[in-house]
């Protein structure tokens, strides 16, 4: 048995199985002439409906306003969250002002805030942007937090020895020593965005994005046109979750413990 | 002894500051809407969203809405976290299984839960089974990978001791796969249960009747954000009370791993 999973060629058949007998199935399920086949578009009917997204353009549009939106979203509650946590661990004060009111907030499902949002700002691009920015904003913060109060004192003695300033213990010291986590802060932060710009798509419809159109084609009950925005969904969030992380690796390819 | 006294009170000042902030916090809410600053349509004081807490729960809608979302919380997390459960298991013991399944597995994990709504809505409705059904995938996947490193991350030669020892598979089971596996199941068990809190709140938000989303949602619609503010509360006390809840079994279970 461990001989047969050994060769790549045959696992990797093994391993299509599984989406094969689904296929299969969705198939027979959807020309079965039942009252739920209505439900099942054929498989042709898929391919027919990812030729037509792509002809009109529609789904690389689609993906690219998510995926514009949830990196603006990664650029602002990125920032905010880097500038808010480093400054409450360095400066305790802060520490103890804003911390109750920021982990009051995150006890909230984010998605709990579109609502309030929506009468404060209206259901519009306003409103899922500062959801998608705070679901980005959190892991930031907590990570850019725990990676400067965690500074090894060591170091910061070694500044002291040296005589460095306040900037320069943050510049030479705190910074490429909270380094690590503040990027796994931001790896968090760039797949909570991403599935807060779906989330905010789908509840609000508006504008465009996959999730907008998943939503649409909900009410018109196209789920050829679902299936293939929940897949391209999948693949890119998959490419941009990759490729963040070995941006990461990269990054940080001076401190090999860390990875 | 004043000495000693004076300074017991001093090492706590964290713990009352933790108990202090929140009521500064109110306090400063309060104040701001007193003054009008925030006009009354903007934001309603902590006072207002207490009187319609109370209201809410004497006329038993309050309980409704919360006895509601519980319900198919637990309903679809006990279904979620049992097929986790033995999903991960499978892929972890047998290596057929795995690569026979775990390719699928991957690829629909790289789609976020809440994008599935959309499908689940048109093969199940939006009444219950939905809600039901969105809540269990959301507990699925965090229960089925922690089951899976976990049992995976058994040492071999606790297998083989037990091989040796003739022990029979439900002893095997019992004795050794269950104390070993318990923290990274029980950490799977409580990320499942918060993420699918949230993944709830996101569908009562677009298709109930009734729940804590919904409640906020209708609140919305009318423009009453003391409803709002309510509910944005009441989620994020309930998710704070699961959250916490989850740890505390977490750490006693884990209790004779330190000793």
């Amino acid at each position: 048995m461990n001989a047969v999973l050994s060769k790549p060629w045959l696992r990797l058949a093994i391993g299509l199985v599984a989406p094969a007998l689904l296929l299969i199935w969705w198939q027979w399920q959807a020309s079965s002439g039942d009252v739920r086949s209505i439900a099942f578009a054929p498989l042709g009917s898929i391919g027919g409906a990812f030729l037509e997204l792509v002809e009109n353009g529609s789904l690389v549009s689609d993906m690219v306003s998510t995926l514009s939106r949830s990196l603006t979203g990664l650029v602002i509650g990125g920032a905010l969250g880097i500038a808010v946590g480093v400054a409450m661990a360095i400066w305790r004060p802060l520490d103890r002002l804003l911390g109750p009111l920021l982990h009051a907030i995150r006890q909230v499902p984010l998605i709990g805030w579109l609502p309030l949002l929506g009468l404060w700002f209206g259901t519009g691009q306003g409103s899922e942007l500062i959801v998608v920015s705070l679901s980005a904003f959190f892991p930031t913060m907590l990570n850019s937090y725990e990676g400067v109060a965690g500074v090894e004192q060591r170091y910061l003695d070694v500044g002291r020895i040296y005589g460095f300033g306040a900037f320069q213990r943050f510049r030479l010291i705190l910074l490429p020593a909270a380094m690590p986590l503040i990027l796994t802060g931001l790896t968090q932060a760039l797949a909570f965005a991403w599935i807060a710009s779906i989330a905010t798509e789908i509840l609000l419809g508006i504008g465009s994005g996959l999730g907008v159109t998943m939503q649409l084609a909900q009410t018109q009950q196209r789920i050829d046109i679902i299936l293939v925005t929940v897949i391209a969904t999948a693949i890119l969030g998959f490419a941009v979750n990759y490729l963040f992380r070995q941006l990461r690796i990269s990054l940080l390819r001076w401190q090999p413990a860390s990875l | 002894m004043r000495a000693g006294l004076v300074r017991s009170g001093g090492v706590h000042p964290s713990g009352v500051s933790a108990l202090l902030a929140p009521f500064v916090l109110l306090a400063l809410w309060q104040l701001a809407c007193l003054t009008g600053l925030f006009p009354p349509q903007v934001l309603v004081p902590p006072s207002e969203v207490a009187r319609t807490l109370a209201s809410m729960a004497a006329s038993g809608e309050l309980e409704r809405h919360i006895g509601e979302s519980l319900f198919r919380l637990g309903v679809g997390y006990v279904l979620g976290a049992a097929a986790g459960l033995a999903f991960g298991t499978t892929i972890a013991l047998s290596r057929l299984a795995e690569a026979a399944l775990s390719p699928l597995f991957m690829a629909l994990w790289q789609v976020p839960v809440i994008a599935f709504v959309p499908m689940l809505v048109i093969f199940l409705g939006i009444d219950e089974p939905f809600k039901v059904a969105i809540v269990a995938l959301a507990a699925f996947f965090p229960v089925a990978l922690a089951t899976f490193d976990g049992v995976r991350g058994v040492p071999r030669a606790w297998f083989e001791v037990a091989r040796v020892y003739r022990t029979r598979l439900a002893d095997l089971v019992w004795r050794i796969l269950v104390p070993a596996t318990v923290p990274a199941v029980l950490t799977g068990l409580r990320v499942a249960i918060t993420r699918a809190w949230i993944v709830l709140v996101a569908a009562e938000l677009l298709a109930a009747d009734s729940g804590i989303g919904q409640m906020m949602e209708m609140g919305r619609q009318l423009f009453r954000i003391d409803v709002v503010l309510a509910g944005v509360v009441v989620s994020g006390v309930i998710g704070f009370a699961l959250d916490r809840g989850a740890k505390a079994i977490e750490r006693r279970a884990t209790r004779w791993r330190t000793a």
